[in-house]
């Protein structure tokens, strides 16, 4: 079974792909029936329908005739697979026949996309939301730049707003035409959303009741939506100049203090404004910030420079003083940004933190995106920003609004939960379980924002009582139904469905249909998402404890022999993939900044099975002479003088070259004739680095470094440290490649410990 | 002691003031006839029994006591109003009182004049006379074409007393062969500044007698860095313009923007430092960022009522040189930006807490332009006209600020050197009672537009003149005002508009123009000197940015002879003090109790001046007496009890009161007076060089009794009160009239009511606009009297409000002057006083 064709076909992976029949065989499995679903996977072949879909009339099913179902051409029936509820076909399916069957009964068509009769009453929307407090003029600049060029990707008919930000928050009126014309908020108090639209003029107590408007008064102002959020065409002009004029913050600083940055007021106006204007219309708020936020509600950090930002342990110690409070401001906001349909993105460009961990909330419950740069002078930022505006063959911007997944599910089979962007639709039908995994209590999640990347984890349990007979040939069968607004304005609707076997508890075919990427993938979602809860140790216990008992039901070892510890082909990196999940930044939170965390889950959370492998294990390519480019063990032995290596983590790029070969380069014998080789063999890295910069989002850094440099701990710190300081030679031999200065545990120490354990049978 | 000889009398003193003194006109010529039997002289045993009780006799210091008192009766014929217009009772120095010779070493009456020219020895005596002690101070006086201006010391030496802080001043003496002067307050010798005889800069001694200080009463100097505490503050003009719905549709805005934009040449901005700040408001509070790179205006909102703040830390005042092209732009398009509102909102209060913030680091000016009534959060103000009870006791309490907002905030302004002028117009009710305290305590100015339309083309034109003239105007900044005195008077009450910072220190943010000030003096103890001396002392910054001090001194004799106080006492002075006590007794009181003061002092005047000063010391007297420069005062009274300010009714709105007891606390003599007493001419039969240009200017016709005997059926007459301007004409006017003056072809034609006379080439039309005109400018002050057109068979409101002006004549339930004296005798002979 080729797992990828499966995934290019219907955007779907999973754990396992033949499921145990009872309960109590599913849970000795240890990894839950699980899949990794991208709905809106881009695929050159996908059927598109533009008719309405025919629905089962079972009024608590309203599953979608897919090619599943059996049908009846001549008594123009259907019956569905979920409820078994028999369906009459609708009167323009008549001529319907075995030979002559409408394009969602075919087999190959188990995913479809129908184009929905109704579209969206209101084109997409942009809120740009923008720090001015920079430390540097530049970066200002930079940012106007970006956000300049980004308007001339917009389609023509989207609306656009603007929020500025610094001391306090400016709402600009791109309406009024006499004059630039801003609202502005005190950015040190938190004004409730009925505030801030009585301030903004939205509501009717813009004027006041208690004085009748008098015969011939004009009608009422203008309403949000036409002073606020235009067209872009409308309003290119006042737009443009407002950010070309845009200055930084004019509130003076002190020498020992950081700038007032009223970020929670600008989100919180910004949430509100189309809270009033649009709700349940697609569109998204894009936040470029600075710095952290230092004044108001949503501040994490005061404006004294003498105090740092919290950090990983300032959080442990409870110590972090505005991280709660914060943290539950922002969740507020991000509550009512996904009830109202709305998406919100981060953009940080500063060399600190920005407050992300605080804020992630507004992002991950949205379906946002998280850019991290140093500053918005940078390449990652630019092209991330212009990254997200990429459009499709019609030209259509590739990110989807207010999409719903519905999942439903045979009765076998019913559903823990979803990790991902998104928050639960609740949608309580037959299908919900009683094990909660993630987002858990509905069959239905919102996702304001959607893209083509979107992919998420959704859990599963199997209900089924053990001695149960099963049908031969009976299978479980999942329908993932997701809506949403296409940039095009079209409403759409992805159905995939899929169906997979039900097999007795002991047979082999269910070890043989593991996925072990997949599956690390959804245990490193689950790991992470109880890490955002639980305390990192227990996670790790959890994670080990995990990994131990499925390998003593799918491994072959004797009792208490480790050496006999065999793994078949299917299971046997998978333990590989949980060591180096052990020690990623997504568990191992220390080195990092809370902010980089909370980008790395974010990340993790959103990207497929392959991009979620490279995150977990990086992949490493070794490029000599004589030879291709191979990949090569994460591993300290990798390291040669005469090498050059291309590390992935997919959040950084690193080029590597060797000692030998850094020296050459540096006496240039690249540019030299008669070393065209050597010229080819610098360059043929950097070609390859190119091509993966060119697929991320966010764009990753780039980073070129020589053995011994600085800038090789990047490298180094990903190694596998089976050569360290304290390890001596492998097999007792001279260390080969280079020593790495850790305390970790290597690779084969992790395996000889994980093999002790599963044949000791006591764990 | 022996009374002084008339005959030894002469004219011989130097008479201070700009206009050689006119010798008082007999009565007879006045067309009062002295009565039969009645002596012109005081009855002599009455005096001499009054001065055996002093220690000193009323010559005791040996100079002469002036000419006889005169007195005149006030019955049986018209009241002369032509001496409305008279100089006030010389002021009768000992000779040598002064150390120069100078015309000019004592205060001219328009700078600052006291109501009493002699002052009494006593504070028994001065409550013997019943005559208030007070002056009235306009330090800041306007100074027009052929005006002297106040003459600079230039070189910043600053003589004063080392004791008593009193300025050099014509009135000291040079004592130690010219080493040392003496106070005239406390007497302490001083040293006499070097500089005073020799000029370090030129190396050549100077002439100390030229010295400007000592020759003249008012004086500026220019104030060294000890009388500074910070620089020089530059003018700061803050408009605060509500652009709510009922602005708009008045055509404030759009008038009030041309305005400032045709006037921003006119703004003083000598050093190139003013700024200028645009704050509009409805709802919200809109500023505007005036310094931007794009040369665009940029309108920042702020909605947050509760709690405002500014929205930017720079840029919301700009430099009124360098954002010169930003400032027009918003300007040009400020109407247009709200012509569509509906927004009738109006957050005053917050938008000046705002505002504050904005001005306060600097100090200066918000004027604030309001159309409608503040209604939303701090300062909020409701509709509370009652005509219920208006004529009642509790009609004062809307008299009365509604809300503590307004003075609190004032005085916070006060404290940080902002000014508020208020411009209203009201379509409705306005509040001037509660909206005026913010001009009233940081040194501003009221106007007051009712009913206002720029439709009108009247109304827009009273608006633009004002509102040009009042930003034209160069105004001090920055100001405190102390009045010393000689010892044993003391100041001890105090009317204008400013906060009394301490017992005796006024702070004026602003002063404006023409505005003028009353103190009462008390008695600390008994006057033992020759003279004594009033010298006011403001310390200021000016139009230019300079810091300096205008002194004012008034020198006056000191007296025992209640006929010398009565002489001495001037009408105008007292009317002024008075006017100023009354109002503010009708708003903390009632207005009865105003109006009851009024009457009783004036019984009391006259009870005194009967029982002392004529030989019917007791006993009915057939007639009223009086000395002939008090003469006027019972049709002044009368004045003030017919005006608006204080009359009874209920007829009278309170927004219009307020604003005419505004009026009557700040405006100077030469508008209070007319707007209590309007100048009333006949203008049909007027001779033939009136409104010709003459030796002295235009030429005025002879003013009549406010009568309406006067009245004629053909005729057109004129009538001003400082305020407005009315034209009457009868029913029977000609068709040439109405074709000269009007370019109409008859009577029928004249369309009644606010209007502007046509321009036309006949002689009558030309000669009458020059009057009109000259009427505008005598007056001085930034008010554009509006002109009206009343016909006499025309609108009934406008024909009885002209006809309320006509004070002699009876207006139910108030009495005719001849009713008012027969009721003031009445009362004086039934010793009720
Ligand atoms: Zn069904
Ligand atoms: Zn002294």
């Amino acid at each position: 079974m080729n797992f990828e064709e499966i995934e290019d076909q219907d955007g779907i992976r999973f754990s396992f792909n033949a499921w145990p029949a009872s309960r109590i065989d599913a849970t000795r499995n240890v990894v839950p029936i699980a899949s990794l679903y991208t709905p809106l996977k881009e695929r050159d072949d996908l059927p598109l329908i533009y008719y309405e879909p025919v629905t089962c009339k079972q009024h608590t099913c309203g599953a979608i005739l897919n090619p599943y179902c059996q049908i009846d051409p001549r008594g123009k029936l259907w019956i569905c697979p979920f409820c078994l509820h028999r369906n009459q076909f609708p009167p323009h399916y008549r001529d319907i026949s075995n030979t002559n069957l409408p394009a969602e009964l075919l087999a190959k068509h188990t995913t479809i996309e129908y184009t929905l009769a109704h579209s969206a009453q209101v084109p997409p929307i942009f809120l740009y939301v923008v720090d001015t407090c920079f430390e540097d003029e530049q970066d200002l600049k930079a940012l106007k730049d970006s956000l300049v060029v980004s308007l001339s990707l917009l389609p023509p008919h989207a609306l656009v707003g603007l929020i500025t930000f610094g001391t306090m928050t400016q709402v600009h009126e791109l309406g009024y035409t006499e004059c630039p014309k801003s609202y502005v908020f005190r950015g040190s108090k938190d004004y409730g959303s009925k505030q801030i639209q009585e301030m903004l003029g939205l509501t009717a107590q813009a004027t006041r009741p208690q004085q009748p408007l008098r015969p011939g008064q004009p009608a009422p102002m203008p309403s949000g939506n036409t002073r606020f959020l235009l067209p872009y065409q409308q309003c290119e002009y006042t737009l443009t100049s407002i950010l070309e004029q845009l200055q930084m913050d004019p509130w003076p600083v002190a020498q020992d203090k950081r700038p007032q940055r009223c970020t929670g007021v600008a989100m919180s106006v910004a949430v509100g404004l189309l809270e009033a204007t649009y709700q349940n219309h697609g569109g998204r708020i894009m936040l470029f910030v600075g710095g952290a936020a230092t004044e108001g509600p949503g501040m994490v950090v005061s404006n004294e420079l003498k105090n740092p930002i919290r950090s990983h342990h300032d959080i442990e110690k409870d110590a972090a003083k505005y991280y709660k409070k914060a943290s539950k401001f922002y969740e507020g906001l991000s509550k009512r940004a996904s009830t109202n349909g709305h998406v919100i993105d981060i953009f940080g460009g500063c060399l600190d933190q920005v407050g992300l961990l605080e804020m992630k909330s507004m992002v991950n419950a949205t379906g946002g995106v998280m850019v991290l740069s140093d500053s918005f002078t940078t390449l990652i930022f630019k092209q991330s920003f212009q990254k997200m505006f990429e459009k499709d063959a019609e030209g259509h911007l590739k990110m989807g609004f207010n999409a719903t997944l519905a999942v439903q599910t045979t009765r076998e089979l019913k559903i823990c939960g979803l990790i991902g962007h998104a928050v639960s639709a609740n949608k309580k039908t037959a299908s919900v379980g009683e094990t909660e995994i993630g987002i858990g209590n509905t069959s239905a999640w919102k996702m304001c924002g959607v893209s083509p990347k979107t992919t998420n984890a959704v859990y599963f349990e199997v209900v089924n009582q053990a001695g149960q007979v099963l049908q031969p040939g009976s299978r479980g069968l999942i329908q993932f139904v997701t809506h949403y607004q296409h940039s095009s304005g079209h409403f759409k609707l992805r159905v995939t469905t899929v169906a997979r076997n039900w097999v007795e508890g002991n047979s082999p075919i269910i070890a043989q249909s593991f996925d072990q990427e997949t599956a690390a993938v959804l245990m490193a979602r689950i790991a992470v998402f109880k890490a955002e809860i639980d305390d990192g140790p227990d996670v790790l216990r959890w994670l080990d404890r995990t990994l131990i008992r499925l390998c003593q039901k799918f491994a072959d070892y004797r009792k208490d022999e480790p050496q006999s510890f065999r793994l078949t082909d299917n299971f046997s990196i998978y333990p590989q993939f949980m060591f180096h999940l052990r020690r990623s930044q997504f568990l191992q939170v220390f080195n990092n900044s809370p902010d980089e965390t909370a980008f790395y889950r974010h990340v993790l959370n959103r990207e497929d099975v392959n991009n979620s492998l490279i995150m977990i294990q990086p992949t490493l390519m070794s490029y000599a002479f004589d030879s291709e480019p191979i990949p090569v063990l994460l591993d300290s032995v990798s390291v040669k003088p005469d090498s050059i290596l291309l590390l992935d983590t997919f959040f950084y790029i690193l080029i590597f070259h060797g000692e030998t070969i850094a020296a050459w380069r540096k006496a240039g014998y690249q540019d030299q004739a008669g070393y065209e080789n050597f010229k080819e063999l610098l360059e043929a890295p950097v070609a390859d680095a190119q091509d993966l910069l060119m697929q991320r989002f966010p764009i990753p850094r780039y980073i070129v470094c020589d053995q011994n440099g600085s800038q090789a701990r990047f490298l180094l710190s990903k190694l596998n440290p089976s050569t360290t300081h304290v390890s001596g030679g492998q097999y007792g031999s001279m260390p080969q490649g280079t020593a790495i200065f850790t305390d970790d545990v290597s690779l084969q120490v992790f395996m000889e410990h994980l093999k002790k354990l599963a044949v000791s049978g006591t764990s | 002691p022996a009374m002084p000889n008339a005959a030894e009398q002469g004219p011989q003193f130097f008479v201070p003031g700009e206009k050689q003194q006119q010798q008082p006109v007999p009565a007879y010529q006045q067309g009062l006839q002295p009565l039969a039997g009645q002596s012109l002289q005081p009855n002599v045993n009455q005096l001499t029994n009054q001065m055996a009780g002093m220690t000193m006799g009323a010559n005791a210091f040996g100079y002469n006591t002036g000419p006889q008192l005169s007195t005149v009766a006030l019955m049986g014929s018209a009241p002369r109003i032509q001496d409305l217009d008279a100089d006030p009772p010389a002021i009768r120095l000992p000779p040598n009182a002064a150390i120069t010779q100078s015309p000019n070493a004592n205060s001219h009456p328009s700078y600052k004049r006291s109501t009493l020219n002699a002052v009494p020895g006593t504070s028994q005596l001065l409550t013997k006379s019943r005559i208030p002690f007070g002056l009235v101070i306009t330090p800041y006086r306007s100074i027009k074409d052929g005006d002297e201006p106040v003459p600079v010391v230039t070189d910043s030496v600053i003589a004063r007393c080392r004791r008593c802080r009193t300025y050099i001043n014509p009135f000291v003496t040079f004592i130690e062969g010219g080493q040392r002067w003496k106070c005239n307050m406390c007497f302490t010798a001083n040293e006499v500044p070097s500089s005073f005889d020799y000029d370090p800069q030129t190396q050549q001694p100077v002439d100390r007698w030229q010295r400007k200080e000592l020759n003249h009463a008012v004086v500026e100097y220019i104030a060294p860095t000890e009388y500074m505490v910070r620089p020089p503050q530059p003018l700061v003009y803050l408009f605060m313009i509500d652009v709510s719905y009922p602005a708009i549709q008045s055509g404030m805005v759009a008038t009030a923007a041309t305005t400032i934009l045709e006037s921003l040449d006119r703004i003083p901005n000598d050093e190139g430092c003013t700024k200028i700040g645009i704050v509009t408001v409805d709802s919200s509070i809109h500023f505007y960022n005036l310094n931007t790179s794009s040369g665009e205006p940029q309108m920042l909102v702020v909605s947050d009522l509760e709690d405002p703040f500014l929205p930017q830390p720079e840029d919301l005042l700009c430099n009124l040189s360098e954002c010169r092209s930003t400032l027009e732009a918003l300007l040009n398009r400020l109407n247009d930006m709200f012509k569509d509102t509906q927004n009738v909102g109006n957050a005053l209060g917050p938008a000046l807490q705002s505002a504050y913030k904005l001005i306060s680091p600097i100090g200066g000016k918000i004027l604030c332009l309001q159309a409608s009534l503040p209604n939303l959060e701090a300062g909020a103000l409701k509709m509370r006209e009652d005509p219920k009870l208006l004529g009642t006791a509790k009609e004062s309490t809307l008299l009365q600020a509604a809300s503590n907002f307004y003075k609190t905030f004032a005085v916070d302004c006060s404290k940080s050197q902002v000014c508020v002028d208020m411009f209203l117009f009201g379509s409705q009710y306005s509040d001037v009672a509660t909206l005026s305290c913010l001009p009233r305590f940081t040194g501003g100015s009221t106007f007051f537009y009712p009913a206002f339309t720029a439709a009108k083309s009247e109304d827009a034109l009273k608006f633009a003149h004002e509102l040009a003239e009042f930003l034209s105007q160069r105004i001090a900044l920055e100001a405190v005002m102390r009045v010393r005195a000689s010892k044993g008077l003391r100041m001890s009450a105090f009317y204008g508009n400013f906060f009394v910072r301490s017992t005796d220190l006024l702070s004026l943010p602003n002063v404006p123009r023409d505005q003028s000030y009353s103190i009462e003096i008390s008695y600390e103890d008994n006057l033992t000197i020759p003279v004594v001396c009033f010298q006011t002392a403001l310390l200021h910054t000016s139009s230019s940015g300079e810091r300096r001090i205008r002194v004012l001194t008034l020198a006056l004799p000191v007296t025992n002879s209640l006929h010398e106080v009565f002489q001495s006492a001037d009408q105008v002075a007292i009317t002024t003090l008075l006017a100023c006590k009354a109002v503010e007794r009708g708003m903390n009181s009632k207005l009865d109790d105003a109006r009851d003061a009024l009457t009783n002092k004036m019984v009391d005047l006259l009870g005194v001046y009967k029982t002392h000063m004529t030989a019917a010391s007791s006993g009915a007297t057939p007639n009223l007496q009086i000395c002939d420069n008090l003469k006027l005062m019972p049709l002044l009274m009368l004045g003030m009890l017919k005006h608006v300010a204080l009359r009874g009714g209920s007829q009278i709105p309170s927004d219009l009161r307020s604003y005419a007891m505004h009026l009557f606390s700040t405006l100077p003599s030469q508008c209070l007076i007319p707007y209590i007493h309007p100048r009333f001419y006949a203008l049909h039969n007027m001779p033939a060089d009136c409104g010709t240009i003459g030796d002295n200017g235009i030429v005025m016709p002879q003013a009549m009794n406010l009568s309406s005997e006067r009245l004629e059926r053909g005729g057109l007459f004129m009538l001003e009160d400082s305020q407005n301007i009315f034209l009457w004409i009868g029913r029977d006017a000609v068709p040439q009239l109405c074709i000269d003056l009007f370019g109409v072809p008859n009577y029928e034609s004249i369309r009644g009511g606010k209007t502007t006379l046509p321009t036309l080439e006949t002689d009558f039309n030309q000669r009458i606009n020059l009057i009109i005109g000259k009427t505008r400018e005598m007056r001085r002050t930034a008010y554009y009297p509006q002109l009206y057109v009343i016909k006499e068979d025309g609108d009934q409101a406008l024909r009885l409000w002209f006809l309320s002006h006509l004070i002699e004549d009876r207006a139910e339930p108030i009495m005719s002057y001849y009713q008012y004296l027969g009721h003031l005798k009445d009362r004086v002979n039934s010793g009720s006083f």
